[in-house]
């Protein structure tokens, strides 16, 4: 038992840790766009670009093999959602799997748009119905209005 | 008319607590990526030799024709070490063939440890540079994969063994498919 409490705290240290490494740094366009569109699977909110740990680097010289042998950018993409999951792409793609993820936003707004506009129009119906008197109201009140004047 | 719409709010917050609920009943670790390459056959996988310890490649993986493990490790990673003992565990008491990848190590380091806490792999083999652990979707060190008597990918675990997950996952999902 106490060795698996111990144990647990190891679980969450992940092996890696950053270190700075720049000699991966490239000029190669294509290659920063890359980097810039994949997820650093160690630091999961950084790209490879930004990310210095020893995956991301790995990935980086990855990445540049691959477009030096001459492979397109959506092959290398293709191959490391093959072997990662779609999670590696920081932008998700545009499928009908998706397709919660990217107009879920917009329903929400049309619907909080449908229901603040139901909930004024309701308001003022019944503001102007009632702000109507009837003529036996009308009478009542220029009656009260007379006696107060006098 | 009124009514039906100051319900609402209510119904949206109750949807909001499952969600929350969800997430705090299963305890799952949102930074744990399941594996996408699960039901499908192990890729290919191009090792160096240790040592004079047996190689692994898919080959003799295959030949066995039985379920197995395949463990990425390392020397310098402690959650290994702490797993270490329950791979002993399997490999001896349970004769479940563990094939070993050795990532990013010192090849003596990685001797040393086999020498001292003894051998747990039926093979193995190192990986220098980390590619071919990239080619598995391995993204941190220690990792299992379950392997089906055909070769084909049925479990990934990640993070180090432990007894439960030894005795809980691991191990029946072994049995399951033998």
């Amino acid at each position: 038992m106490k060795f698996i409490i111990i144990a647990s705290f190891f679980i969450f240290c992940s092996a890696y840790s950053a270190n700075s490494q720049d000699s991966f740094q490239s000029n190669n366009v294509v290659a920063k766009e890359l980097y810039k569109e994949l997820r650093c699977l160690v630091c999961q909110n950084q790209s490879l670009l930004d990310s210095d740990a020893p995956l991301a680097l790995d990935l980086k010289k990855l990445v540049i093999t691959k477009l030096e042998d001459g492979e397109s950018k959506d092959e290398i993409k293709l191959f490391l959602v093959e072997r990662y999951g779609e999670f590696i792409l920081l932008k998700p793609t545009f499928t009908i799997k998706n397709i919660l993820l990217w107009f879920g936003p917009l329903i929400f707004v049309a619907f909080g748009f449908f229901i603040t506009f139901r909930f004024f129009r309701k308001k003022n119906l019944v503001y102007s119905e009632s702000s109507i008197l009837t003529k036996h109201e009308k009478e009542k009140l220029e009656k009260i209005l007379d006696r107060d004047l006098k | 008319m009124k009514k039906k719409y100051s319900y609402l709010p209510l119904i949206f917050f109750f949807i909001l607590v499952l969600f929350f609920a969800r997430q705090l009943i299963l305890k799952e670790d949102p930074s744990e990526l399941p594996s996408v390459l699960l039901e499908k056959s192990l890729p290919k996988i191009k090792l160096d030799k240790l040592s004079d310890y047996k190689l692994f490649n898919k080959k003799n993986l295959l030949q066995l024709n039985e379920p197995s493990l395949v463990n990425v490790w390392s020397s310098w990673c402690a959650p290994c070490q702490i797993e270490h003992e329950f791979l002993m565990t399997m490999s001896r008491s349970n004769n479940i063939k563990i094939f070993g990848i050795n990532y990013k190590d010192d090849k003596q380091d990685a001797i040393k440890v086999l020498k001292l806490n003894g051998n747990p792999f039926y093979a193995i083999g190192r990986d220098d540079d980390g590619t071919q652990a990239i080619n598995l979707g391995v993204y941190g060190v220690p990792e299992t994969f379950i392997i089906d008597a055909s070769g084909n990918i049925r479990y990934r675990h990640v993070g180090p063994i432990l007894e439960y997950d030894m005795n809980n996952t691991i191990l029946p999902i072994l049995n399951k498919i033998k």
